[in-house]
């Protein structure tokens, strides 16, 4: 492990007095005296304020150019999908043998229960999944299971931000802020990093998943969906397109006579340049989202055509994730489900487990294969890895007197699937009734560090310095699953 | 670059080398840690001034132009009125001058003109306001508690309003922090929001389990360690929570010993003690008289109809022995209104000499039914009432029906026995109407408690037509439940005058143990450890179990010592980066060997002896750094000097730069007309709610209330607000020392199309229209109260042009929009 230290900040702002610079090497001898500017930096290349957008250069040689993350929230119980049990079904109604009487995030455990889905060979690696996920289960070739999760609370918000953030706190940078404060962005039109919410509402920890922390304002992730657009995109309604153009006209004129006052500083060009992005993407952002542009058998394959509206919903929202990464938005962040609800929205199926899933997973499979599905026939596949993930699990047992299980932070699954990933492969194991990671015991930050890894990223050398500390997405921890890789 | 700027460039090098001796990472590398002689940890000393020069103003001056000369550059003229007098007003007070304050300052001649607007800004109110942000950032106060419920903590606003009252009667920084940290032992209650600013899950979101209870009581300390540490010390004391520092002279017992400062500190409402709690106090007795009388015609009532007492929340039943195997209790209502709920029925056997049991419990046999139960997160079953958790505390859940309305629960007993006693555990749902009976061994249910012979509850919310009385006639039934309601709400009353006005902040219970901790594992304890500050800055002297006060009084002395070595240098630097964008020292929440070293060593030191020696009052600081010739320079960019010091640390002009989120709004409403000047009390809404997690709306349109300053808007943590967001308005997650002033797209798609910018175009236009005649007179007044000055020729000529096709409104869209709108010249 190391930590980079910051230099001290200098009175020179190096790429300035590089760019400046016609005697080269003297120059470069003081720059290197003088160590970095003030300003941040990622990769060793220093942010320009004006464009901190700007493709930057990864560590190494990258396996995925793009990333979607598939977020469950709520806590996807991996017992009753993706992590077959067998001595589950055998021991069902009976007490856990060692752990009778545990008690969990809310109370008192009673006894073991089995799968509440039939569980099914899918693939030709016969990877058992159940019927609750189906079409993802018959994509089981493309996938690389990871059983062995485990976080380090049992509260859904804290939980939901350290898969997120890698801290259990609020306040700390999102993975994709990480990811664009590393890399920039290659599009010139879109946000670098969107985040799609669910259609029934935020996720627990809500903008959190996707802030910038401490970071640049300019790498947090903006949030849009099919079924909420970005907001202020659009002119208002009264101002016709005649008078906005006069506007913007006039508003350059005003800019460039104030600019032309101030030669040279960099944050008022950069003022003048985001008024011309916004109106590039005033355009591309309404071009990006439209899904309805799909032809019907697009639609169809991710279930976008459902009468089930929240179905459809989220199928439009898979549809936007593909579009977004063709149209180079490199990260995106895919949510299924929504804040604390009794499980009622999301996945925290406490008490009426069997009933609330049906619902959810009607939602979830369909469109999450169809993105699959169609990513590998684009060939999109090889260049974006997909990460479906939770916050944590849930227990084999069910609540004392609910029909539903509680948190489950000693182990869960999460799956990967695309660039650089090996598949079909299954890492890592909980014990015989899924209750603990026992084989290859991970934490979100070893998912973090092979996350980074895989996009060229080390996950060690991607700091940031915050109130006396070269912060990291994976704080002083994190393994890069060399196992998983191709 | 030729080959004078790169002489420059080198001097300027040697010169903060010469400075800096151990600059380089290599050097500091060698430094031992542990080593008190960091620059931040020796105490200040009032150095020995520079050469004057007829260009300086003041002391700050002198060092100012030190420096520069050091580097091989020159400082910059004066700026012109016109622009001073915006720059004090958005620095100072976060709203941009009137036209006609701009005039009169401009055609103002006279020698001391800037120094008595210098005075009359300070003196303004809306200084309060404006600084009382930063600090608030600082320690990223909010007014709801963070993590997934995000709920609100109500009544915790008065804090910001004594930050805003303490800044604006220029309180004394040494007492400005000494009452944040025990204010209660002052009688300022308010000041206390201070150590509970930062997030905390609640109670209900902490795991059941014994490690997850203690790992949070764990994260609600370090929250009050980051605060202090960080706004008044500037040190990293939460990176020793695991391990000593890996960087500053700071062991992992010093973290502990500073949580024990605080052991005894929850997060909760206190007492607001001062005038309006006075008035409370005074008013308490009358109502008191008033429920005394309501009750005693309350009890002659009950004497006249032969009614018992009524129910409690734990209520027993007696009555004659009976021989039974089952008892069920019949609910026909409750309390509320809602779902009948219950944590536990008993029911005991009679004595008879022996002992009397407890029959129903499951470890005894005994097993419930219920006609239903909800289903909720957890368990509301009725196992719940013969599992002999009586309450909450624990594991103990209560049963509770599923619906509103009638409902019943029925214990079966594992033999028949004989009792005379049935006590039930109020679940929330009160039950307030029921009846209990007894399955006799031959069959048939007998009824052997009941409800309709006493007195309704205080709490019973039925109307009185939906009361009955056995005996009682209905008239005199409504009179009772009339007089009850009366009596219930007068002791309310009482109740709420009794614990008098309440703010959210820190309250003192006596002191749990505090140990340390093995790598910060809350299950690994090793020793105790006693209150202290970290070893390096000296000690509290205090034992293993000295009192709760007694710690924060020690340590607040510790914090306010003339001699102390950060207190003064922290917050002077806070100071200065919000008058020049930057810090003397560019980390200000971190003075340890991670943060940044001072520009002007010399001139940091100063200013912290100078502010002390003025009795720690802040604005003697702000004036002393608002008369300096630094201050006034003009905002030109010099070449010469942009190519060795692009970012200004040596000050050789004032950089300008993008104000912050809440100076924008507070502008737009004051271009528009609108802003409303009123001052203190609870806070506007940005969204349709005030807390929680689930989707927060925002407003779209604002009254009278919601067009105050930002400040005044309701604080919700990790929640971005439309628009202002964008523009770095942080979101009281982590404490933010110094913004960042980003420029993204969004800022520009926010104020060029929200409803709100659009409004205020529309009617920062109408009150253009009412206060001037003629287009061009218009356009010419609009871009007075926009930017301060008149058009040129050229601005004037566009502008006209466009009002003449598009209407004011458009060209207002343009000023607001416009960069001179949002910098500080």
């Amino acid at each position: 492990m190391t930590i980079r230290r910051r230099p001290p900040p200098s009175l020179l702002d190096r790429r300035r007095f590089l760019s400046r610079t016609a005697d080269g090497l003297g120059c470069i001898a003081l720059a290197s005296l003088l160590s970095t500017s003030s300003g941040v930096r990622a990769n060793d290349a220093e942010i320009d304020d004006t464009n901190p957008y700007a493709p930057r250069p990864p560590h190494f040689v990258p396996r995925a150019k793009n990333v979607i993350v598939v977020q469950c929230s709520g806590a996807l119980s991996h017992v009753d999908t993706f992590d077959f049990k067998p001595d589950l079904i055998r021991h069902d109604g009976k007490p856990i043998p060692g752990n009778e009487k545990l008690v969990s995030f809310q109370g008192e455990n009673g006894n073991l229960r089995r799968p509440l889905w039939k569980f099914r060979p899918r693939g030709e690696c016969a990877k058992q999944v159940s019927d609750l996920v189906p079409r993802i289960g018959e994509l089981a070739d493309e996938l690389c299971f990871i059983h062995s999760l485990t976080t380090r609370t049992n509260t859904h918000g804290p939980a939901e931000n350290v898969i997120s953030t890698g801290f259990a706190f609020d306040g700390f940078p999102s993975m994709g802020a990480w990811f664009t404060y590393a890399l920039g962005s290659e599009n010139r039109d879109l946000p670098a990093f969107v985040a799609i919410e669910d259609p029934r509402g935020m996720p627990q920890s809500g903008p959190n998943n996707w802030a910038n922390g401490f970071l640049p304002a300019a790498f947090q992730g903006t949030p849009f969906s099919s079924t909420k657009p970005i907001r202020f995109l659009a002119r208002p309604d009264r101002v016709t397109s005649a008078n906005d153009v006069a506007v913007r006209d006039a508003l350059a004129f005003l800019n460039d006579r104030h600019q032309e006052r101030f030669a040279g500083d960099q944050q008022l060009r950069a003022r003048v340049a985001s008024y011309e992005l916004a109106a590039r993407m005033q355009v591309s952002v309404p071009e990006a989202a439209g899904v309805d542009r799909e032809p019907e058998h697009v639609q169809r394959l991710y279930g976008a055509d459902s009468a089930n509206r929240t179905k459809a919903s989220f199928a439009r929202n898979c549809i936007l994730a593909r579009r977004l990464v063709e149209r180079g938005v490199r990260f995106v962040q895919l949510f299924n489900g929504a804040y604390a609800s009794g499980g009622r929205i999301n996945w925290d199926g406490h008490s009426r487990l069997q009933e609330q899933y049906d619902v959810h997973g009607e939602v979830l499979d369909q469109p999450v294969a169809g993105l699959l599905a169609d990513l590998r026939q684009r060939g999109l596949l090889e260049s974006t890895l997909v990460v479906f993930c939770t916050e944590f699990g849930r227990m084999p047992m069910f609540q004392a007197g609910t029909y539903g299980r509680d948190h489950n932070p000693f182990g869960f699954t999460a799956w990967l699937a695309g660039a650089g990933v090996r598949a079909p492969y299954t890492f890592g194991a909980t014990d015989a009734f899924g209750f603990k990671a026992e084989k290859d015991v991970i934490t979100v930050h070893d998912l973090h560090a092979t996350i980074l890894h895989l996009l060229g990223i080390d996950h060690e050398n991607l700091t940031f310095y915050h109130n006396g500390i070269e912060r990291r997405l994976t704080d002083v921890h994190g393994r890069v699953l060399t196992e998983i890789l191709v | 670059m030729n080959t004078s700027a790169t002489l420059k460039l080198l001097l300027l090098t040697l010169a903060l080398s010469a400075s800096h001796p151990a600059r380089g990472d290599e050097t500091r590398d060698d430094e031992a840690r542990g080593d008190a002689q960091w620059w931040s940890l020796r105490p200040p000393s009032r150095p020995d001034l520079p050469p004057d020069h007829h260009w300086c103003e003041g002391e700050i001056d002198r060092f100012v132009l030190a420096r520069l000369r050091e580097g091989g550059l020159e400082p910059s003229d004066r700026a012109d009125a016109r622009t001073l007098i915006r720059r004090l007003w958005l620095v100072l007070l976060g709203v941009p001058p009137s036209p006609e304050e701009v005039e009169s300052f401009v055609a103002n001649s006279a020698p001391d003109r800037w120094a008595r607007l210098v005075d009359r800004a300070l003196d303004d109110p809306r200084y309060g306001e404006r600084w009382a942000q930063h600090w608030l950032d600082v320690i990223r106060w909010a007014e709801t508690a963070g993590f997934e419920t995000n709920n609100p903590r109500e009544k915790a606003w008065p804090y910001r309003d004594w930050v805003i009252r303490s800044l604006n009667a220029d309180k004394p920084y040494d007492r400005f922090v000494r009452e944040q940290i025990a204010g209660d032992t002052v009688g300022e209650d308010a000041a206390l929001g201070f150590l509970v600013a930062g997030p905390a899950n609640l109670e209900g979101q902490i795991g059941e389990d014994e490690a997850s209870i203690r790992q949070a009581r764990q994260d609600e300390l370090d929250e009050v360690i980051g605060t202090v540490g960080q706004a008044v010390l500037g040190l990293t004391l939460q990176c020793a929570r695991c391990h000593d520092h890996k960087f500053d002279p700071i062991s992992q017992r010093d973290y502990y010993a500073m949580q024990s400062v605080f052991a005894g500190l929850r997060y909760g409402h206190r007492r607001l003690r001062g005038a309006e709690d006075d008035a409370w106090i005074a008013k308490a007795p009358d109502v008191a008289r008033r429920a005394e009388s309501l009750g005693a015609r309350l009890e002659s009532m009950r004497v006249k109809h032969g009614l018992r007492g009524p129910l409690a929340d734990v209520q027993e039943e007696t009555f004659d022995p009976t021989s039974t195997g089952r008892v069920r209790m019949k609910i026909r209502a409750t309390a509320s209104g809602g779902s009948a709920s219950l944590f536990e029925l008993q029911v005991w056997t009679a004595k008879r000499g022996g002992e009397s049991r407890n029959v129903a419990l499951a470890s005894s046999g005994g097993s419930a039914t219920a006609s239903s139960f909800a289903l909720e997160n957890q368990t509301r079953h009725p196992d719940n009432l013969v599992d002999g958790e009586l309450d909450s505390t624990g594991t103990g859940w209560p049963w509770k029906a599923a619906k509103a309305g009638p409902a019943w629960v029925e214990v079966t007993l594992r033999e028949p026995a004989v009792i005379d006693r049935i006590v039930w555990y109020g679940g929330g749902g009160m039950p307030v109407d029921y009846e209990i009976e007894t399955r006799s061994p031959s069959g048939g249910w007998k009824r052997v408690a009941h409800t309709r012979d006493r007195l309704p509850r205080g709490d019973d919310g039925r109307a009185a037509d939906r009361v009955s009385l056995e005996g009682v006639r209905a008239t005199d039934v409504a009179e009772i439940v009339r007089v009850n309601k009366e009596l219930a709400a007068a002791r309310a009353e009482h109740a709420r005058l009794s614990a008098g006005p309440q703010v959210f902040g820190a309250t003192f219970a006596s002191p749990d143990p505090v140990w340390l901790l093995e790598r910060g594992d809350p299950m690994r304890r090793l020793e105790r450890v006693a209150s202290d500050v970290p070893a390096s800055l000296g000690s509290l002297g205090l034992e293993l179990d000295a009192g709760e006060a007694r710690r924060r009084v020690a340590l607040a002395r510790h914090l306010t010592r003339r001699d102390h070595p950060l207190t003064a240098r922290v917050v002077v630097n806070r100071i200065w980066q919000h008058h020049f964008g930057g810090g003397l020292v560019l980390t200000p929440s971190d003075f340890g060997r991670m943060g940044a070293r001072p520009s002007h060593p010399l001139l940091l030191d100063w200013l912290a002896v100078e502010l002390v020696d003025r009795g720690w009052s802040l604005k003697a600081l702000h004036r002393t750094i608002l008369r300096s010739a630094t201050f006034r320079q003009s905002s030109r960019p010099r070449t010469e000097a942009i190519d060795v010091d692009a970012d200004c640390r040596l000050l050789w002009r004032f950089a300008p730069r993008r104000v912050e989120a809440e100076v924008i709004r507070d502008s737009i409403l004051a271009a528009s007309g609108t802003l409303n000047p009123d001052r203190f009390g609870p806070g506007f809404d940005f969204f349709r709610q005030k807390g929680g997690l689930s989707d927060y709306h925002p407003h779209e349109t604002f009254d009278e209330r919601g067009r105050r300053r930002m400040i005044y808007a309701t604080k919700i943590r990790m929640q971005a607000v439309d628009i202002f967001s964008a523009f770095d308005c942080p979101d009281a997650g982590r404490m933010t020392a110094r913004r960042s002033r980003s420029v993204t797209p969004l800022q520009a798609l926010s104020l060029l199309n929200s409803p709100f910018a659009n409004r205020h175009a529309r009617l920062f236009a109408g009150r253009v229209e009412r206060e001037e005649e003629g287009l061009d007179r218009r356009v010419a007044r609009a871009v007075r109260i926009a930017f301060g000055r008149s058009p040129d020729a050229g601005e004037a000529a566009r502008l006209s042009k466009l009002a003449m096709e598009h209407g004011l409104e458009a060209v207002c869209r343009v000023l607001l929009n416009a960069s001179e709108f949002v910098y500080v010249p």
